[in-house]
């Protein structure tokens, strides 16, 4: 478009080079690096031996990458499916505009500016099992026997961390809302003079209309599942027994241990599971779109 | 007959209010009250802690505030976060925004593939990514410097950046441009003379999106930094535990003193932030 002016090949090219140059480093070039070195044995100083699929497999036998494993779905279950419907749910009830409702988005958006780092020290000290408020709260009110060792605990652990994250819904929450206010209000008159209740109406007005931006914010509460790292990190390092384990620790720990080829497997492993969760999530609720469109 | 339907109605209408305000309540309280207690916690001696764990503090606790500043060394990591979150933000602000003024505002073979590829990056699990990076890094002898993490933060937030740049700037009218060129305007003051300052809002949108992930980013700074000199204040908090030991109040001192600059930055941009979320979220 807009007319053209001389040499404008040579500044468009220009203009992309820095950024082209930076995606190539740091997207182009790892993601290539993840899957090579994974089929090697190497620890970056010593030559590297070619081990195809070995890093894969002895990743898959180990213990602690089965409870990685195990956890990141857990991980991706609770957010794409638990923290999005919380979310979709308040969005729904703000949508309809009640008293201070503009004050309460700011309020539940809050804590996603925080740094997840600062979130998980302050949870770390609300489980803590001497002076955490939970404790505190349970012996006061006479349950000293439901107090406990919040965070060491096999049984506690990781519902734990997980509660520490599910419930901030600030950011899919304000996504969800801004795209269902954008229904327009006549849809709901409608429905209100044909005798349709609230409930009726979010269910039958609301949710077909907002299954576009659910299967927006699934794909990417999924990709926050997979990249979990710091709650985890913070709060037990993966223990009691590996139990709280993610992939993002044990890759973390395999790279500060320079075992590369063990660690890029582990990072392939990532890669691949966010493809096709995506992949799964975009066309299983895609298809049954297109089929209550045509139905219609 | 009617009298009772009418009153199952206005029955039913009360608990799904009740309901409604429970909800928004339950989230009211799981987002504010483990803030509060920290930073009352945060003024309270460790003895008011575990004896007084719901009150007030007794005596307002000023000086846990500069026991963390001085055991923290709170100015130094605030130091190394500031310069880090600017120039990441100041360098993937302008590089993106010169790249997505082309994609924006100029016709050539690839450009969409190009540019979807690029923001296809957004989807990948970054943390994946930890030992190429790591072995970059170390391959330009960047390790332990700030330069490392300005690199990769620049790096990582280019998709994103991209996105929303593109977006603001396809919402510009072509005519201010048109106009401009008519006048003898080159490529290159089409964007400095017109497109760069309009697109204002969208750097500010952009900026505080780059800027709140350097100052929060705390993977990369673990992996890449490890001096006392450069580190970050997230990587800082890490080592609180051990640096404060038993003194928990002064700790929660120095978890709170990290936390205003965020705060800060919300309240400033928050209608921005916002916009930034729903602007992109709106094409589904």
């Amino acid at each position: 478009m807009i007319v053209r002016s001389g040499r404008s090949w040579f500044w468009r090219a220009v203009f992309l080079a820095p950024t082209l140059a930076l995606f190539a480093m740091y997207f182009v070039y790892p993601l290539g690096f993840v899957f090579v070195i994974s089929t090697l044995e190497w620890n970056g100083i010593t030559a590297p031996a070619f081990v195809g699929v070995q890093n894969y497999l002895d990743n898959f036998q180990a213990r602690q990458f089965q409870f990685a494993l195990r956890n990141n779905f857990v991980w991706v279950a609770a957010l794409a499916v638990g923290k999005i419907s919380l979310a979709a749910l308040v969005a729904m009830i703000l949508a309809r505009q009640p008293f201070a409702w503009r004050l309460l988005r700011t309020v539940y958006f809050l804590p996603i500016v925080i740094s997840q780092v600062a979130i998980a020290m302050m949870w770390r000290a609300i489980y803590n099992a001497e002076y955490g408020i939970i404790n505190q709260a349970l012996e006061r009110m006479g349950a000293m026997h439901l107090t406990r060792n919040w965070l060491g605990e096999i049984a506690t652990a990781f519902p734990a961390i997980l509660t520490q994250e599910v419930f901030y819904i600030g950011y899919f929450m304000i996504i969800i809302l801004a795209y269902t206010m954008t229904i327009p209000e006549s849809y709901y008159d409608a429905a209100q003079l044909d005798g349709a209740n609230v409930l009726q109406q979010e269910r039958y007005i609301t949710l077909p209309m907002i299954k576009p931006i659910l299967i927006t914010t699934m794909t990417l509460a999924t990709a926050f599942a997979l990249r979990h790292f710091e709650g985890t990190f913070l709060l037990t390092d993966g223990g009691p027994a590996f139990r709280t384990t993610v992939l993002g620790l044990q890759l973390y720990k395999m790279t500060a241990a320079l075992d590369y080829g063990h660690a890029n497997a582990t990072g392939g492993t990532l890669v691949l599971i966010g493809l096709a969760l995506i992949t799964v999530i975009r066309t299983t609720f895609g298809r049954r779109d297109a089929a209550s469109d045509s139905a219609q | 007959m009617s009298d009772i339907a009418g009153a199952k109605l206005t029955f039913g209408v009360a608990s799904g209010r009740t309901l409604k305000w429970l909800v928004l309540g339950f989230f009211l309280v799981f987002t504010f009250v483990p803030l509060l207690w920290l930073v009352l916690s945060s003024f309270k001696t460790n003895l008011e802690l575990t004896t007084r764990p719901f009150a007030l503090p007794e005596v307002w606790q000023f000086q846990n505030y500069v026991t963390a500043f001085r055991i923290a060394g709170l100015f130094g990591l605030f130091r190394n976060s500031i310069i880090i979150s600017f120039a990441s933000t100041a360098i993937t602000v302008l590089v993106t925004s010169m790249a997505a003024f082309v994609f924006a505002r100029e016709k050539f073979p690839f450009s969409n593939v190009l540019l979807s590829l690029i923001l296809a990056g957004v989807l990948i699990p970054i943390i994946g990514l930890m030992a190429p990076y790591f072995r970059l890094i170390n391959a330009l002898g960047l390790y332990d410097t700030r330069m490392a993490l300005i690199l990769t933060y620049t790096g990582i937030n280019l998709p994103i950046s991209t996105y929303l740049m593109h977006g603001y700037m396809r919402s510009i009218p072509g005519e201010l441009e048109e106009a401009a060129v008519i006048d003898g305007a080159t490529f290159l003051q089409r964007f400095t003379k017109v497109v760069f300052p309009l697109s204002k809002s969208g750097l500010v949108t952009a900026g505080t999106f780059v800027f709140l992930f350097g100052w929060n980013e705390f993977i990369y700074a673990l992996l890449l930094t490890s001096r006392q000199q450069v580190r970050t204040v997230q990587f800082g908090i890490r080592h609180f535990v051990h640096q404060f030991f038993t003194d928990y109040t002064a700790m929660f001192a120095a978890i709170v003193v990290t936390i205003v600059p965020s705060i800060i930055v919300y309240i400033l941009f928050h209608e921005r932030i916002v916009k930034g979320l729903t602007s992109g979220a709106l094409k589904g």
